[in-house]
């Protein structure tokens, strides 16, 4: 019938043409910007308030500060359709790195070569070398810190003021203390176990490199073959499972999120928990009123450890900008604002984290930030786990093997094997772009 | 213009946006990501490799996936088994006239009418080892043996997430086979009664045969529900410990936004689609003869 035939045709060409996307948008006016940003544990007023600050002291500008706890699902598709913000802080879910490799993002050397925001001399300067470090690529600049994470263990002083107890700093103070937290009907450690990367980055690889020195961690990311299955690595996975069989470990954390493992500590009935110096922020709601006082101490050494005692591991969000964002000119000039030191100080003060400014951490800081802070005025090294952005796959089988460990399914021999056995896989594809520690 | 074509094309224009908008936003983006799959795609760029038909053979090799197919099965035929007994029960029960079956009625589509994330949520602090009501009951009854961890331990993991998955899913079939035993006609359960055929029999032979359309029904929906669970396993374990819960939409959404492998992540989808027309074909094919069909 005719009207069929019509009918269908006209559902094929609106079809076809629901298929043609937009692609582009329309030009931004000069001095518009748009920023997309992760609102988690800190927040974005911040950056709402610096906005409104900056718009006042360059009359003619109008900066539009966004963002949600899951932004990096929304930024997607704008990278792809080409409509990207100006400046974008796309948060931990966001899959960093092939934004690097499809030139998404800018290089930013030739920036961090100009003035910064007041003052002379280089913008590059004003960042601690050791978080810039942290956004580079075959020797190119491709992300920017703005506050940064130390990891290391957490205590109550409170409860361990009232025992009389002192946080552990080597293995045998460890193994003392944890039969005393037994013995009192505490759990000595918890940990979140649906997460392996906190066990991972809390006992594994701080035990390896205090075995063996910042070097067997190093190959490890640099894919050095063997390195995943070294004696360190081996060594600390059997320190671990030694603290299994000795049942200082909480029973049930294995299957605790990250809020239930700390609920078990902000509540007493654990005693320490590995974790970021985002940990206050986290449980802010949970923490009892008063009788607690969470505070930051490195992972015990072993005895006679070739590792540096000060190795301290840190972490970035990084910010970029992308290569097609309208504005490039003002974006650079707000992020500048932002990494001002006053800027980075209120930051300190108003969220309780660490900045990779230099001279932020004179700021007026929270009770629970001074020992981080003073641990990495300390740290004669740092590293970060940059494995699990440069190579997801990798980063999935650790923690895969970190919870065969920790559940008895794998032992610690089998546990580094498996280790190498995905360190080999990414090593062999081709179509993985393979990353250098920057030191 | 004829009558005929006059009432088509009346016809087509109340279809038309509905089928627009379907066209629009299922046909073809499930066309784009079957098309993605023969592509390597990092999902932030337009810039896409084509690579044939290389995501099908590392697939094809790819333990992760069987495993994760393995679970998908334990869900379909430990869940799904339960479900449809489980269902089958419950429908009878509530069936009948009388205090207990109506305030049955009123309760068993609460879990289906929570979303899946609260389900989740609800089962997550159900099972916490520490503070879970059902490890504080376990322990209360003396039984603290049995207080495991639940979700972390890898042998009870899945187990415990397809007991979310059946208490969840019940309300739904309980719902479907009461409408179905409402279509039994009430003359041909007295004329049971009256030969004196009652109980388990009258079950076997009277409710079910005439139930069998309805159940075919369920079992597809089962088929679909098991092999697409993902919100569940997502929330509640991530797909650990160890990938112990691993299903292949949970393997899919890693694959697609933490790993940025688009192409592998739209094939894995094209091959949950295939397995799902498979299997759901499949029953249909194998529970179209009612079993006393053939002996009327």
């Amino acid at each position: 019938m005719r009207s069929y035939r019509a009918f269908v045709a006209l559902v094929v060409v609106l079809v076809a043409l629901s298929a043609c996307g937009r692609r582009g948008g329309s030009p931004a006016r000069e001095g518009e910007l748009d920023v997309a940003l992760f609102r988690g544990g800190y927040g974005i007023d911040f950056f709402e308030n610096a906005a409104r600050e900056y718009e006042a002291a360059h009359p003619g500008t109008r900066i539009k500060v966004w963002g949600n706890p899951r932004v990096w699902e929304q930024l997607r598709p704008l990278f792809v359709a080409g409509t990207p913000p100006d400046l974008t802080w796309p948060g931990w879910g966001m899959d960093y790195w092939p934004l690097v490799y499809e030139k998404k993002v800018v290089a930013l050397d030739d920036l961090l070569d100009g003035a910064p925001y007041n003052g002379s001399g280089k913008w590059r300067d004003t960042f601690e070398p050791s978080l810039l470090a942290l956004g580079q690529y075959e020797g190119k600049q491709w992300m920017l810190p703005y506050f940064f994470s130390l990891n290391g263990w957490w205590y109550d002083k409170v409860l361990f003021a009232h025992h009389g107890w002192q946080p552990p700093r080597t293995w045998s103070e460890l193994l003392a203390l944890c039969a005393k937290i037994k013995a009192a009907g505490i759990a000595p450690i918890t940990y979140q176990g649906k997460y392996p990367y906190y066990a991972l980055g809390g006992f594994l690889i701080p035990w390896a490199i205090s075995h063996g020195g910042m070097q067997v961690f190093d190959d490890c990311q640099n894919l050095v073959p063997g390195a995943w299955k070294s004696p360190s690595m081996l060594e600390a996975a059997r320190r671990v499972k030694q603290l299994m069989d000795l049942g200082y470990f909480q029973k049930g954390a294995n299957g605790m999120s990250h809020t239930e493992a700390q609920m078990e500590f902000v509540t007493g009935r654990a005693a320490m928990v590995p974790c970021g110096t985002w940990l206050h922020s986290e449980m802010r709601e949970q923490l009892p009123k008063d009788k607690f006082q969470m505070e930051f101490f490195l992972p015990p050494v072993l005895d006679g450890g070739k590792g540096d005692p000060t190795a301290l591991a840190i972490g970035i969000e990084p910010w970029v900008i992308p290569t097609e964002g309208k504005n490039r000119e003002l974006a650079v000039s707000f992020y500048k604002y932002l990494t001002t030191p006053k800027k980075a100080r209120q930051f300190v003060e108003e969220k309780g984290t660490l900045m990779a400014v230099r001279g932020s951490d004179e700021a007026r800081k929270p009770p629970y930030l001074e020992a981080p802070a003073a641990a990495f005025r300390a740290a004669r090294v740092t590293y970060s786990t940059e494995y699990i952005q440069w190579y997801p796959s990798l980063g999935k089988a650790a923690q895969d093997a970190m919870s065969a460990l920790m559940t008895g399914e794998a032992t610690p021999e089998q546990f580094v094997q498996r280790l190498e056995d995905a360190a080999e896989k990414v090593r062999k594809d081709p179509n993985i772009p393979k990353h250098q520690v920057v030191r | 213009m004829s009558p005929s074509s006059r009432r088509g094309l009346f016809v087509a224009g109340f279809l038309a946006p509905a089928v627009v908008l379907y066209g629009m936003f299922v046909v073809w983006p499930v066309a784009e990501a079957f098309a993605f799959s023969l592509y390597r795609w990092r999902g932030v760029s337009e810039h896409r490799t084509f690579v044939g038909l290389d995501n099908f053979v590392r697939l094809g090799s790819d333990p992760v996936f069987r495993q994760a197919l393995g679970h998908n099965l334990v869900f379909l035929l430990v869940g799904g088994t339960a479900i449809m007994a489980l269902g089958l029960a419950i429908a009878h029960a509530v069936h009948g006239s009388g205090r207990g079956p109506r305030a049955l009625r009123g309760v068993y589509l609460f879990p289906q009418i929570i979303s899946g994330v609260v389900v989740a949520i609800l089962w997550m602090f159900i099972y916490n080892p520490s503070f879970g009501i059902l490890n504080g009951s376990l322990k209360a009854l003396g039984l603290d043996a049995l207080a495991l961890d639940w979700l972390g331990t890898p042998r009870t993991a899945l187990p415990a997430l397809v007991v979310t998955f059946v208490w969840h899913g019940v309300g739904f079939y309980i719902m479907l086979f009461s409408a179905g035993l409402r279509t039994i006609p009430v003359e041909v359960h007295e004329a049971a009664l009256l030969d004196g055929v009652s109980g388990l029999r009258r079950f076997v032979s009277i409710t079910l045969p005439m139930l069998w359309a309805v159940m075919r029904v369920a079992m597809v929906y089962v088929v679909i529900g098991a092999l697409n669970v993902f919100a569940l396993v997502f929330l509640m374990t991530v797909g650990g410990p160890d990938r112990r819960t691993e299903t292949m939409l949970t393997y899919l959404y890693e694959q697609a936004f933490k790993n940025s492998e688009f192409g592998y992540a739209t094939a894995l989808a094209v091959a949950n689609f295939v397995i799902v027309m498979l299997l759901a074909g499949l029953v249909m094919a194998l529970f179209r003869r009612n079993p006393q069909d053939a002996r009327a």
